[in-house]
Formats: structure tokens, sequence, C-alpha cells
């Protein structure tokens, strides 16, 4: 996996900020977010909030986050045909998406998976390793500038 | 209570973003909430020459303008990111620019077509995905969005002008349902037949027919339409949202 050498330490370094956007955009309280707390499920943000949080993460860690970017990343080297059919993912998507969302717990994976249901998978987690993802991204060649 | 004002409407050191704002409805509109007491940045397509006469006389940090296709989704983006680094802040959005390629249907190329509802429908997408995520964070913000009697009343000529105004009214009704939870509000103004370069053709070619259909006898003036921008950009307007604001003469009616 692309992020599978993403650390538990780089994760909780980007975390208190993570969870104070989501719990600024989502209007929630800081102490209910955790890092496997499903945004929509357990936090209760609704689809416009997406738009605010990766909007404030965006500014708050300076990196840039286009538009379908976790779903794009997840879908990996499947076509969008190998990946979905009619609204919803194949077995083969969704394969690439457990891997892909390793913090979520298998059991959040409903049988047949919607597309429009993948953000219900999102957890606090999910936006942290998004976050170094792009860090990482925007670092300049020669891999990001050691500690 | 107090007669309102341009400049006691709440709107003193606020910004607007403004696309079309060059020329004709769109400059009077940047001239108007810039004498409302706002920040002003707006955008053109290529008229640099008459962008530039609409800031003469007005500080360049309290107006300032910038060629923008609002076709083009990635350049809305950067204008939107230009403007908020500039004023940290952005308060009311005009959708504004707009175009017509007026003909009946057998006549109208595909480009006439597709020209008028990527700039008309498209460009206000665009720009409008470029500000809310701005306005949502702040929780608060107005959206308005210029569009035309020729939404809600058939016209010859206008199939796709029509369609564009149309789609506009129905855009400006849905986001409203989408940005109420968030504390914006997202309002159209439906101007008739105005004295501008945009439909000197429409008033040189069915002029006294178009006068005996506005129950005023007369066509609009900009600045009356730019009333009605500024009216709904203040707080005056702070409880409506999802409204077509109609300001026609009565065009609509007859």
């Amino acid at each position: 996996m692309k992020d599978s050498n993403i650390t538990q330490d780089e994760i909780a370094a980007v975390f208190p900020k993570v969870a104070e956007t989501m719990a600024d955009a989502i209007s929630c309280e800081i102490e209910k977010v955790k890092l496997d707390s499903s945004l929509i499920d357990d936090l209760g943000a609704e689809s416009i909030d997406f738009v605010d949080i990766v909007f404030r993460l965006q500014r708050l860690f300076k990196v840039k986050i286009p538009r379908g970017k976790i779903v794009e990343e997840a879908r990996g080297v499947l076509s969008e045909a190998e990946f979905e059919k009619a609204g919803v993912v194949s077995d083969a998507g969704v394969a690439q998406l457990r891997a892909f969302l390793n913090e979520v717990p298998a059991e959040r994976f409903k049988s047949p998976l919607h597309v429009a249901d993948i953000p219900r998978l999102f957890t606090v987690e999910t936006f942290c390793k998004l976050v170094i993802r792009q860090q990482r991204a925007a670092a300049p060649a020669g891999g990001p500038p050691s500690a | 209570m107090k007669t309102p004002t341009l400049t006691d409407a709440g709107l003193t050191g606020r910004v607007a973003l403004v696309t079309g704002g060059s020329r004709g409805i769109g400059r009077t509109i940047v001239e108007t909430l810039a004498g409302a007491g706002m920040t002003v940045a707006f955008t053109y397509r290529e008229n640099a020459a008459a962008a530039a006469e609409v800031i003469v006389g007005a500080p360049p940090s309290l107006v300032f303008a910038e060629a923008v296709d609002v076709r083009d989704a990635s350049a809305c983006a950067a204008f939107a990111e230009k403007v908020t680094e500039r004023t940290a802040r952005i308060d009311v959005l005009v959708n504004n620019a707009g175009v017509i390629r007026d003909n009946t249907l057998g006549l109208l190329e595909d480009d006439d077509v597709r020209v008028v509802l990527e700039t008309n429908v498209m460009g206000a997408f665009n720009m409008t995905r470029a500000i809310a995520p701005y306005m949502i964070s702040a929780r608060r913000g107005k959206i308005i969005n210029v569009s035309s009697v020729a939404g809600e009343k058939g016209g010859r000529g206008q199939t796709n002008y029509a369609a564009s105004k149309g789609a506009l009214n129905a855009f400006t009704r849905a986001l409203a349902v989408e940005l109420a939870p968030r504390g914006i509000t997202v309002n159209a103004v439906a101007p008739g037949v105005i004295d501008t370069d945009l439909s000197r053709p429409v008033r040189e070619q069915a002029g006294d027919q178009a006068l005996s259909r506005i129950l005023l006898r007369r066509f609009g003036r900009p600045e009356e339409v730019a009333y009605a921008v500024w009216f709904l950009a203040s707080h005056y307007a702070d409880y409506i949202t999802g409204e077509i604001l109609h300001v026609d003469g009565g065009f609509k009616m007859e």
C-alpha cells in the first residue's frame, strides 16, 4: 500500500489539530472526536460539513486536497468501471477500499456498498492520513525533511 | 424607522466578489457596492480598458479586477483564493457574468447554445463552488445571482438564454436549501429589459413591442437592478432566501 508506511507517530502528530478542525466544522464537542470516530455516524457530520472540513484542513496544514481525493486514491489502479457499476462498488473495489481505509473496522463495510455511502466509512484517522499524504506530496523531492 | 441609505446597510468594510463587472449591470453593481463601503473584487472577460474605467476614482485597495473566464473552474478557484488572501474574508458573491447569443431554434449554432449555458450556468456553479467553502466556514454569506425575466417568460429567439436563466433560478432555490443551515442566503435578481449594451439588439429590433408589454412603459436603468442587488446583500434582507426578485417594470406580468 502506498501509505502503509504512515506511522502512528505521524498520525498522533496531526491528530490534535485535525480533531479541533472536526469539532469546529461539525460543531460537536472535541472530547467526542476520537481517531476511530466515523464522521457521519458518530459525530453527526452532514455531507456539506466535508466541504468545510477539507477547506479548513487545506488552510491549516497548507496542503491542497482536490475534490474527491480520498475515493480517487482509494480506487488506485482500478478504472471507474472496475471500481463500481450503477452506483454499487464492485468486489474488487471493496477489496481496494478495505486495504486503503485499513483504519475502518471491517464490519462497517456493508454489502452491497453504494458509492454514495463511501463517506460513511470515513473516520477521523482517514482525514489524518489524507493530510499526511498531501503533506508528503507537497514536500520537496527527496522526501520529507528529516526531523 | 430611519430611511436606509447605501452606507448604513451593514456593508461597510465587507467584501464582495462580482463576476462580469466591467460593463453594463455588473459595472453598476460594482460601483453601487463600492459606494456602500464594500471592498469589491470583480472579474471581466476581455475588456481590460472597460475594467480599468470602473476602477478609476476608487482606491485600488477597495476595488480591483482580474480577467477571469468563469467557464474555467480552476481560474475561478485561483481568483477566489487571491481575493481572500488579500481581504481575509468574503461576504457577498454576485454571479453576474452572462452572455446572450439570440437566434431562433433552427438558426442557433451549437456553439451559441454551449457558450451561453457554459457562461451563464456553469460560470455560476464554478464561482459559487470556489467561494462557498469560505462562506460555509464563516457560517455567513450572501450569494446573489443575476438572472433575467427570460428565465420565466418565453421570448422568441431566446431558447438558449432562457434555458440558462431558468436553470439559474432553479440553482438559486436549490442552493438556498443547501446553504441555509450554514447561515448563507441565496437569492436572484431577475432584470427585465435594461438599458445596457447587452440588451441593445433586443431594444433596437423589438423596442416598441417590448415597451408595450412593460407595465411601466420604459426600460430599466442599470442602477435600478444594482439597488436590488445591494438590498439583497444588505442586512435589510437577512431574512430573505431562495427568492427571485423581479426588477422588470412589470414585464413578466403582461
